[in-house]
């Protein structure tokens, strides 16, 4: 299968803090791939590293056949990657639909998409003039995704999109996160293992700042002693 | 609606307090006193207003503690003075300080220069040393040389107090007469630019590592091409252009002088932060130190070109009238004579102080919300002065927008000296009162807060000339004879008073958001 993204071994400072110590992913065009680990292993930074917001000091960055490591990261992302972060980031000043707007990079980019947007979250529809201030946790996390969707993006970075979330909520993302795999490849961060299991097709995990272990999701789940050793889960 | 009441409790029972003591202040001194002490603290409230919110903006968004800003503000001033009163002075800086800077302008193109060539590691070294020594040198060489009409600091009458004094007259001092003849004209107009270009693409060469990705395409070239159309407009037709604005009237030579502030203001603000601030966004304490020292530098520099004495800024015609009907009592009397005072509820109201500066006030109040509510850029502000770095990742150029606010900022305070000019009079220290104003008035009104930055700038210039009033006639103290005139030290000590008894109660300031 095609490669979209290929990281190789990136190493990352934080301040003087070597938090990325050689990751390797590789991204087959078209999957969900999910970043395993405990808590402070690297995950979250793996992707930021991908993105160019921590750049990588060592390493080599691969999009679409592209070496992107060094460049700045708004044109990182201009090349068509989009960013799920932890905690949102929903801008708090702008309303929904302003949130969604200036996720645009060509006029009319939000146009194109609205239908397809809030098909997969119909609850966005309703909510479109409020302020961002004024969204629950599941929603918030629906206009994160859909931030994300609105520009034209072939790799999307979810970070920890069930985390805080109440169960039925956790269900409709992961149908809609399902959903989207359809036309885009995604990398998954999540702390939920039955969450990733039930969505990823590959897996890597990460342990301190190194990836550890990567293959296919479905000889994981059956691997009980490695996900005991890697993510303290039965 | 009881839930709004309920939350902002605290702030309508300040602002309930706050009319009751504006309502109270307004009983004790007649009708014409209220009026023009009101008019007055509008007006002074607008000039901080323009200071404190593009301060505001560039914190905001950038972090930025921008001490510099109230140097700025007074340098709007100067360069607006300059080209009201010495319009042949303007003209003739125009060329050579746009081919100063036109290397800026190519930033973006240096990195495809630099990036493929291997060069031996001691000539890596030595070679941007060496390219800025060569700058240096052809700058120092022609700089001096260029001719520049100017006033003479040492000779009072040539100095830029008796020009304005002068202007203010009504008679215009004929303007010294300067030719090419200690440098030729080709060789300056060619030399400027490419000893730019050579420093600038030595300084870019100190940190190509970090920035090799920048997309060089035509739109690179936009700002070098406009800086050397306007270096050869100005310097072809340097005469035509003096002698079309010494021609002007003063109205519109007046409102020249305001567009001419704020650009240049604007244009100083971008380049301070595309060459000093930028490479300092990772070190707050320095970029203070490095706006601090900024502050003093401009300082000392306005008193190298322009002397320290002070001196007024003539006010444009459509404000300075007089005649028979004048004050004015009516609209009709006011616009036949453009009388420079008119009467309302008996009170001799300055129009350009009272009326005009507050308006202005009011239109970049209106026009600035707009860009901020309704523009895409606008969009990008707001959302950037909360995360910056999810705006990044949304592929948005955050860097670019920071020049543009940083832009705007400095040309908001450029604005707002040249404006104050005509009432205040230039000095080198107009800046500083007002800028502690501002920052009073920012703390006020929350700190990042747009609408904040107003309601705290017309509470300062409200406080300070209600006090200044009643420091004249006196405020009764009850039961007591006595009659307490607060003192001119009293003005400032008021709105700080003010400002620790709002943060003592809503720490983040009457608007500010809580973090």
């Amino acid at each position: 299968m095609e490669t979209i993204l290929d990281v190789q071994n990136i190493h990352t400072f934080i301040g003087q803090y070597h938090i990325l110590q050689g990751v390797d992913v590789r991204v087959p065009k078209g999957s969900i791939t999910a970043l395993l680990g405990r808590n402070g292993a690297g995950k979250t930074t793996t992707l930021k590293s991908i993105l160019g917001l921590t750049p990588p000091r060592e390493g080599k960055v691969n999009f679409e056949g592209r070496d992107v490591q060094g460049m700045r990261s708004f044109d990182i992302a201009a090349l068509g990657i989009g960013f799920v972060p932890e905690h949102r980031a929903i801008f708090r000043d702008l309303t929904v639909e302003e949130n969604l707007k200036l996720a645009e990079r060509k006029k009319d980019d939000y146009n194109c998409k609205r239908e397809f947007i809030f098909e997969l979250f119909p609850d966005l529809k309703r909510l479109i003039a409020l302020p961002g201030t004024s969204l629950s946790g599941g929603q918030q996390q629906m206009l994160a995704i859909a931030r994300a969707l609105v520009a034209d993006n072939r790799l999307l970075l979810i970070d920890e999109p069930s985390e805080g979330l109440a169960p039925v909520i956790i269900e409709h993302m992961m149908s809609a996160i399902r959903q989207l795999s359809k036309e885009t490849t995604i990398i998954l961060v999540e702390q939920n293992f039955l969450v990733a299991s039930q969505l990823a097709e590959q897996y890597v995990i990460i342990e301190e700042g190194r990836s550890v272990k990567s293959g296919a999701m479905k000889d994981l789940v059956n691997d009980k002693a490695a996900i005991h050793r890697y993510l303290g889960a039965a | 609606m009881n839930t709004f009441i309920r939350k902002n409790l605290v702030l309508l029972i300040i602002l309930t307090v706050l009319a009751a003591l504006f309502i109270a202040a307004a009983q004790g001194m007649d009708n014409q006193d209220f009026v023009i002490t009101l008019l007055r603290g509008l007006s002074v409230g607008s000039v901080t207003f323009l200071v404190a919110s593009g301060f505001s903006l560039i914190f905001g968004l950038l972090d930025v503690l921008n001490l510099a800003h109230g140097t700025l503000f007074m340098i709007g001033a100067y360069i607006g003075w300059t080209v009201y009163v010495r319009p042949d002075t303007f003209v003739d800086l125009l060329t050579p300080f746009a081919l100063t800077l036109s290397g800026f302008a190519l930033r973006d193109v240096y990195p495809l220069l630099s990036a493929p060539k291997p060069v031996p590691a001691r000539m890596k070294r030595i070679l941007p040393w060496a390219l800025i020594l060569v700058s240096l040198l052809i700058f120092g060489y022609i700089l001096p040389r260029y001719p520049i009409a100017i006033w003479n600091v040492e000779n009072y009458a040539q100095s830029p107090v008796t020009y304005a004094f002068m202007t203010d007259q009504g008679t215009r001092l004929p303007f010294p007469v300067v030719a090419f003849d200690r440098i030729s004209p080709i060789l300056a107009v060619i030399g400027l630019p490419f000893a730019s270009i050579l420093g600038t693409f030595a300084l870019s060469l100190f940190q190509r590592n970090t920035e090799h990705a920048i997309r060089t395409t035509w739109k690179s070239f936009i700002g070098f091409a406009l800086l050397l159309i306007i270096a050869l407009v100005g310097f072809i037709f340097n005469d035509t252009l003096t002698q079309s604005l010494a021609a002007l009237n003063s109205n519109w030579l007046f409102f020249t002088a305001i567009v001419a502030a704020t650009l240049s203001g604007a244009g100083l603000g971008a380049l301070m932060e595309a060459t000093l601030i930028r490479p300092l966004y990772s070190r707050p304490i320095y970029q203070l130190m490095l706006t601090l020292g900024m502050s003093a530098v401009g300082i000392e520099m306005v008193r190298a070109v322009w002397g320290r004495p002070e001196f007024v800024m003539p006010k444009p015609a459509f404000f300075d009238g007089a005649g028979e009907a004048c004050p004015a009592t009516t609209f009709a009397d006011w616009w036949a004579n453009k009388c420079s005072t008119i009467l309302l509820l008996d009170g001799r109201v300055r129009v350009y102080n009272e009326i005009f500066i507050p308006l202005v006030g009011i239109v970049v109040l209106i026009a600035v919300w707009m860009l901020l509510q309704r523009t895409r850029l606008g969009m990008v502000i707001r959302a950037g002065v909360q995360d910056r770095e999810m705006v990044e990742a949304l592929g948005i150029n955050v860097r670019r927008v920071f020049t543009m606010v940083f832009a705007l900022g400095v040309g908001l305070a450029a604005l707002g000296g040249i404006l104050a000019a005509p009432s205040m009079g230039l000095s080198n220290v107009m800046g500083e009162s007002l800028f502690l104003n501002a920052l009073i008035a920012l703390a006020i009104g929350g700190l990042t807060n747009y609408p904040g930055a107003a309601l705290g700038s017309v509470l300062v210039g409200l406080m300070q000339q209600f006090i200044i009033k009643y420091g004249q006639i006196g405020i009764p103290i009850p039961f007591t004879e006595i009659l307490f005139k607060p003192t001119p030290p009293l003005v400032p000590a008021s709105t700080v008073l003010l400002m620790v008894i709002i943060l003592l109660i809503l720490p983040n300031g009457l608007l500010g958001k809580k973090e």
